[in-house]
């Protein structure tokens, strides 16, 4: 129990931090607590002030008012050099006019180590990010994933105890950026480094991070693991950034979905839902409705299948080992429950038909 | 009629234009030049540009100009710096006012500081007590020359700055750089041919300077006439073989400067491919 609580101590701690640009309030209060050893991924849309805060916690920008402590010391007043910060900027900023070699040996030289121990790190980093044989080349002579890693090899050449990313893929190309995700997770987990990197991209964050922090228009919308946020969203920001939502106003139209008050929307999301073709012997095929299939989209394991129903276009997952169906054809929907959205909170509201049938049975 | 031909002919007439405008306005009153002042024989042209006061001006020239390029780089790199890294109040004014002495005439320069430091200026009570001197002095001709050639080193850095953003800089701060190796290490490399070569700009302009100096100078001939001024003096009093040797001396300090103008346009673009492929 000790044990437990001593693990989840907080090595990162932003306590009520404000940032204003001007007039424009980029960072709303806010509260961040990240255990050691932590990879954790600060998600939002473009703008929400996740930059913001990834750049008061390296110390090249200072909060208007609140606290950021590290490890046990508040940190406002300590120059972000000596904050044992190793960034990855989003454009990598690496230096242009020195080779791999000196880019990754300039936080050393900065911190006078000997030339000899030099060698050894930058030759051991060229070898973790499996750049060796580059050390001679200039970053414009490297591709799109080589510069990330050499950017990443930089950042972890003083031995930093905190690791920051900002949109560490982001420029990098579809294919070479999922291997990257996985590559880049294996080492942090290696290194056991606490991390924060910093994304737009939902899949991105739930793939990588044990922790997911939401950031909406400069505020915390809710931390927690993938799972907790996917499952328990707690703000009507959450319930519809995180998976593939879709807005419903008319959810009462729905079979076995009662109203409950005016002015509340629903959310459905395609793991709510259930497409069968016509003649499969289903559970709950007494209670599901019919639709027409408009679109089939292959997604390498499943197919996403959107339905007209009740002018809504509802998605759905149908894995690629079941029977197929086709645009125009007439399915069976069932839905099992929506989040509803009421004064900026969250329920949830389920099928009162599984109610029923449990009663049944 | 065939496009390709017409673009021929049309190639052909602008190529013609260049060359004939170019050998009007430009090679033909250098020939004119060279050839009046050898027009009594080399000895004449030795005389002219070995006289006493030829030296003197060329010496001055050239000191006005080292001290313009030399000021005006480090204004030029502290304004190029503070604008393109900082965010403050009274970056634009800044900004703005440092274009200022190439929009305004140079007579016009000239004159303002006539008004600031001579007999009837605000600071010349301040000044004269002290025994310090500036108009139809030294000190004058170079404030004038450091005046009109002020925004050239600047405005070759700014752009430059400005499109390398501040991340570099920021990586090796937090990485423990201080101030003045990160512009060593990382900005310097970065600016080095847009400086030299606002370097080379600053100093055809500040070598050729005539309007805002001649108002200055007082034209006191061997201590405050500069190159330009001195051809002048001799052009009016009609010693036309004086006058264009000493234009010689300028012509030929001229195309020294453009050659090295040459050589880092060539450089600085070699080392911009590395740096952007
Ligand atoms: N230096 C700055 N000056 C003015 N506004 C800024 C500055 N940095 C960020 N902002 C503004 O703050 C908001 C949040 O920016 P940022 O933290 O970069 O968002 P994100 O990284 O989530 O896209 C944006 O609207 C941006 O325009
Ligand atoms: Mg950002």
């Amino acid at each position: 129990m000790s044990e437990n609580s001593t693990v989840k101590e907080a090595y990162v701690e932003l306590k009520k931090v404000n940032k204003h640009f001007k007039d424009f309030h980029a960072t709303d209060n806010v509260d961040i607590s990240i255990p050691k050893g932590r990879l954790v991924a600060l998600l939002g849309p473009s703008g929400s002030g996740k930059t913001t805060i990834l750049r008061m916690i390296a110390g090249l920008e200072h909060p208007d008012s609140g606290e950021i402590w590290i490890d046990g010391k508040k940190v406002n007043d300590i120059p972000g050099s000596e904050r044992g910060i190793g960034f990855v900027f989003q454009s990598y900023a690496l230096f242009r006019y020195m080779t791999v070699y000196d880019n990754i040996a300039f936080g050393l030289r900065i911190k006078k180590v000997p030339e000899k121990e030099i060698k050894e790190k930058v030759t051991e980093l060229l070898k973790l990010i499996s750049c060796e044989g580059l050390e001679k080349r200039y970053p414009s002579q490297l591709s799109g994933g080589q510069r990330q890693r050499v950017a990443f090899a930089r950042a972890l050449a003083p031995n930093p105890n905190i690791l920051l990313l900002d949109e560490p893929f982001a420029a990098i190309d579809a294919k070479v950026r999922l291997e990257l995700r996985t590559w880049l997770r294996e080492m942090i987990t290696k290194l056991k480094i606490t991390s924060i990197f910093v994304t737009h991209d939902q899949d991105e964050a739930i793939e990588v991070a044990d922790e997911i922090i939401v950031t909406n228009q400069g505020r915390v919308e809710q931390a927690g693991t993938p799972r907790e946020l996917y499952s328990h969203p707690k703000t009507p920001f959450v319930a519809q950034f995180i998976g593939n939502s879709l807005p419903v106003k008319n959810y009462d139209d729905f079979r076995f979905f009662e109203k409950y008050e005016d002015e509340v929307t629903a959310i459905i999301r395609p793991e709510f839902v259930n497409v069968y073709k016509k003649g499969e012997k289903v559970q709950f095929l007494s209670s599901a409705e019919e639709a027409t299939v408009e679109d089939i989209i292959f997604r390498g394991s499943s197919f996403e299948i959107k339905v007209r129903l009740h002018g809504n276009l509802i998605s759905a997952y149908r894995s690629i080992i079941e029977p197929a169906v086709e645009v125009g054809e007439k399915v069976d929907v069932f839905i099992y429950r929506m989040f509803l959205i009421k004064n900026e909170e969250i329920s949830i509201i389920s099928n009162q038909s599984l109610k029923q049938e449990s009663v049944v049975i | 009629m065939d496009i390709r031909k017409e673009n021929r002919i049309l190639k052909w007439v602008l190529i013609i234009i260049s060359f004939v405008f170019l050998a009007v306005f430009l090679i033909l009153p250098l020939i004119y030049i060279i050839v009046t002042a050898f027009r009594d024989g080399l000895s004449g042209y030795i005389k002219g540009i070995t006289d006493e006061y030829a030296l003197k001006a060329t010496g001055l020239t050239i000191k006005a100009t080292i001290i313009a390029v030399l000021v005006n780089t480090i204004f030029g790199l502290a304004a190029a710096w503070c604008i393109t890294k900082y965010s403050f109040k009274g970056k634009k004014i800044l900004s703005t006012f440092i274009d200022l002495p190439v929009t305004v005439s140079p007579i016009i320069a000239g004159l303002i500081y006539v008004l600031t430091f001579g007999r009837q200026g605000a600071l010349y009570k301040y000044l004269d007590p002290l025994g310090i001197k500036i108009i139809f002095a030294v000190p004058g001709i170079v404030l004038a020359t450091v005046f009109v050639t002020f925004p050239f080193i600047s405005r070759e850095l700014i752009p430059i700055l400005t499109a390398q953003g501040t991340d570099e800089e920021e990586a090796a701060a937090l990485m423990g750089a201080g101030t003045f190796t990160i512009f060593r290490k990382v900005t310097l490399p970065h600016v080095k041919w847009a400086l030299l070569y606002g370097v080379v700009l600053c100093t055809a302009r500040a070598m050729g300077e005539f309007g805002a100096v001649s108002v200055l100078s007082g034209h006191l001939r061997g201590k405050t006439n500069t190159l330009p001024l001195y051809i002048e003096l001799l052009y009016q009093g009609y010693d036309f073989t004086g006058a264009f040797a000493a234009s010689s001396i300028l012509v030929i300090m001229a195309i020294i400067v453009l050659v090295l103008r040459l050589i880092l346009e060539h450089k600085g673009k070699k080392e911009l491919d590395v740096s952007r492929r």
